[in-house]
């Protein structure tokens, strides 16, 4: 067994860590900061560094972790830009991943995810927007929420319920995903601004009234979008853990960085070093099960209740180091990118399933195996 | 003042946070504590709330007014925390001077507002210096620095003083919390009178000025706590998940209750804290329960809660800002090992 990367995959890592550290400088991180626009920019030159890449996706989790560890803002910005490629990639048929995914890996289209609705976040099941078949096509109406890129994205993967659930306990039934455009009529994007963080990041509330969709932008069977959605989301949340993980990581550097800048004898205090010891122990045991999880996925053999514990236990170490980072640094991380870290690091335990629906994950899937024994 | 005389001021309070500060807070957090509303908390008398009336203040005990900063706080953070900076660690420090009655007035009035610039919170001295005549040097996290009278711990060879001094220069910038009231640096270059030194050896009168008032800082910790919780709960009435209310699921009724008993418990060892030990390990405990309760309510409140519309991630943004503004670790931690262990406990 070997806990090694490999070499392609480290030079990946190297290569992301110099390209934040050079481009992601801190007027750039402070301005995306303050005025939340889309670092486009930014994400152009993302793409042409070959970060962007699906063909190995351990280079885009490790970029996701060295971005997030100097910025998280832009660097999830950056790389979420084709949020929702796999949907395509496995589901897709050839005319979709000609027309939507491959100008879209190529830099030249962006991306989201519709999922999301003002009474629906973790209830995916209870979504109520609709898809209802006409004679050319299907006619959408709905409303979404806190949609990733919903202002930038030229086009969405959006879930609608396209046939009533047959039963209270199969809700999950009757969903359909489609493809659906940005600039289509009646398609009403409007940007949500005055996060707590992550502002650099374009997150946009979107409204659809008799939007015309055309058959062939039916992802997969009609009626089964539920189990796409959750197929892609044992992907995605594993790359909310390496954003976890590369947050928590540029915490600590952000702590080390202080401490080395003050006289030895406040790093010599035992509070300081133990607080020390136990988050880089907290984020090696994070990163290690982020990998795990990955290795599975990435290995077409996905196990949704490690993907779960990697994005839950991830989430709460950043959090926590966070938080122990503050104590030790005090008032003089006011201003300062630590103070940024903390207010970012929080969105981990509620996007992408909010903590609590990934405990729900693991504990079923525990038990179900328990069952399966039997 | 009798637990009559107590409940009553605090009704009053509160009628006046619920009328003018409820619907108000996310106002101030955008444009700051309004002339206005300096006036109102200065006709209330909470600006010279605990000096004597005889003074020029309101001549409230401790105890009453750290539950009308805890009333406040539930509102308005950034109201409680500029009436704790005015009263405690303005006009308090004035009054123990003896001879600064005008200044007190002034504050008092809500004519002028006032800040202490000083450097016990943070973990290395700030570099305000006083050789012969000349103040000079600067502190980088000031809150109010563009108040009208600065108070300002300057030290020089073997001693240090508060001085009352008037900046060079200053420097706002947007802080994680208490968005309105105004943060930044500001920098000295003047040279003073010795009727500018409010007191000598002010660093240990400072210091335990802030241990002593601790129960403060606690007070309003609580109220934000309570604030935020109350917030979650009305929210997990409204909101549904899986054809439930959240209130229905049992890790976030666990959580609410968890969070509401620590808070009530804390409420009562306010009222009840009278030793400097006390004071500091309540103000630890109340800080540590803001944050975790602001925490808990921008959780319940989900992506909802990550935006500033709802007014629960400010919660989070204030609950962490107060303990950097308020506490210092190591230096609470020395002077509760000091009492309840030995003298030179916690120093390795």
């Amino acid at each position: 067994m070997s806990f090694e990367l490999p070499q392609e995959v480290e030079e990946t890592r190297k290569r992301a860590r110099d390209f934040a550290l050079r481009e992601f400088t801190k007027d750039l991180i402070d301005r995306y900061d303050e005025t939340e626009e889309y670092p486009n920019e930014i994400r152009k030159k993302v793409f042409d560094s070959g970060f962007i890449t699906i063909e190995n996706p351990w280079n885009m989790l490790v970029a996701m972790e060295e971005f997030c560890r100097v910025d998280p803002g832009i660097g999830l910005s950056t790389l979420a830009s084709v949020f929702g490629s796999e949907i395509l990639l496995l589901y897709g048929t050839d005319e979709q991943k000609e027309k939507y995914l491959y100008p879209t890996l190529k830099g030249e289209k962006i991306s989201a995810v519709a999922v999301t609705e003002p009474g629906a976040g973790s209830d995916v099941a209870g979504i109520s927007s609709r898809l209802e078949k006409t004679d050319k096509g299907w006619i959408l109406n709905g409303h979404k929420m806190f949609i990733t890129n919903g202002t930038v994205a030229d086009h969405y993967y959006l879930l609608a319920r396209s046939a009533p659930p047959p039963s209270k306990e199969k809700r999950h039934h009757g969903l359909t995903l489609a493809i659906v455009e940005r600039r289509w009529k009646g398609v009403n994007p409007v940007k949500l601004k005055g996060k707590l963080g992550m502002r650099a990041t374009d997150t946009a509330e979107i409204t659809f009234e008799n939007v015309e969709v055309p058959n062939e932008n039916i992802v997969g069977e009609e009626g089964k979008g539920f189990y796409i959605i959750m197929t892609f989301f044992n992907i995605s949340r594993v790359y909310v853990a390496a954003q976890s993980v590369g947050t928590a990581q540029g915490i600590l550097d952000l702590l080390l960085e202080y401490l080395s800048s003050k006289p030895s004898s406040f790093r010599e205090m035992e509070y300081v070093q133990f607080a020390l010891a136990e988050m880089s122990a907290l984020i090696e045991a994070a990163r290690n099960i982020t990998y795990k999880a990955a290795t599975k996925v990435f290995s077409f053999n996905p196990d949704p209740a490690l993907t779960s514990m990697a994005k839950y236990y991830a989430a709460e170490i950043a959090n926590q180091v966070a938080n122990v980072a503050f104590k030790i640094v005090g008032m003089e991380a006011s201003g300062t990118k630590l103070e940024k870290l903390y207010r970012d690091a929080k969105i981990t335990e509620i996007w992408e399933g909010t903590s609590e629906i990934e405990k729900l994950v693991i504990s079923r899937m525990i038990l179900k195996r328990i069952q399966e024994a039997k | 003042m009798s637990s009559e005389e107590q409940k009553l001021l605090v009704s009053m309070i509160e009628q006046f946070a619920k009328t003018e500060l409820e619907n108000a807070a996310q106002k101030i957090e955008k444009e700051g504590i309004s002339t206005d509303l300096r006036k109102r908390l200065a006709e209330l008398g909470l600006l010279a709330a605990t000096i004597p009336q005889s003074e020029g203040g309101s001549g409230i005990d401790r105890k009453s007014f750290s539950l009308i900063l805890m009333t406040l706080a539930k509102y308005s953070a950034s109201a409680a925390y500029f009436t704790y900076l005015q009263n405690t660690l303005v006009n308090e420090l004035l009054f123990k001077s003896q001879n600064k009655k005008e200044e007190i007035a002034k504050i008092a009035s809500g004519e002028a507002t006032a800040t202490l610039v000083h450097d016990l919170n943070l973990n290395f001295q700030h570099e305000i210096f006083v050789k012969g005549s000349d103040l000079y040097g600067s502190n980088n996290f000031v809150t109010l620095p563009d108040a009208d009278i600065h108070l300002v711990l300057a030290r020089s060879e073997g001693s240090s003083y508060l001085i009352h001094a008037k900046p060079a220069s200053t420097g706002i910038r947007k802080p994680l919390g208490f968005r309105g009231l105004s943060f930044g640096n500001v920098n000295y270059k003047a040279e003073i009178g010795s009727d500018k030194i409010i007191f000598k050896d002010a660093e240990n009168i400072l210091q335990n000025h802030f241990f002593e008032t601790g129960d403060q800082i606690a007070a309003i910790a609580l109220g934000m706590s309570e604030s935020a919780i109350e917030k979650a709960i009305e929210y997990s009435k409204e909101r549904k998940a899986f054809e439930s209310y959240l209130y229905e699921f049992q890790p976030i009724s666990a959580a609410l209750i968890d969070m509401k008993g620590r808070i009530e418990e804390l409420k009562k060892a306010l009222m009840l804290t009278e030793s400097v030990q006390e004071k500091i390990t309540l103000k630890l405990n109340s800080l540590e329960t803001a944050r975790l309760a602001s925490r808990i309510a921008l959780q319940i409140h989900g992506g909802y809660g990550y935006l500033e519309d709802l007014g629960v991630e400010r919660y989070y943004r204030d609950s962490m800002h107060l303990t950097m503004l308020a506490s210092n670790y190591v230096k609470e931690m020395k002077a509760l090992s000091k009492d309840v262990i030995a003298p030179d406990a916690f120093k390795i």
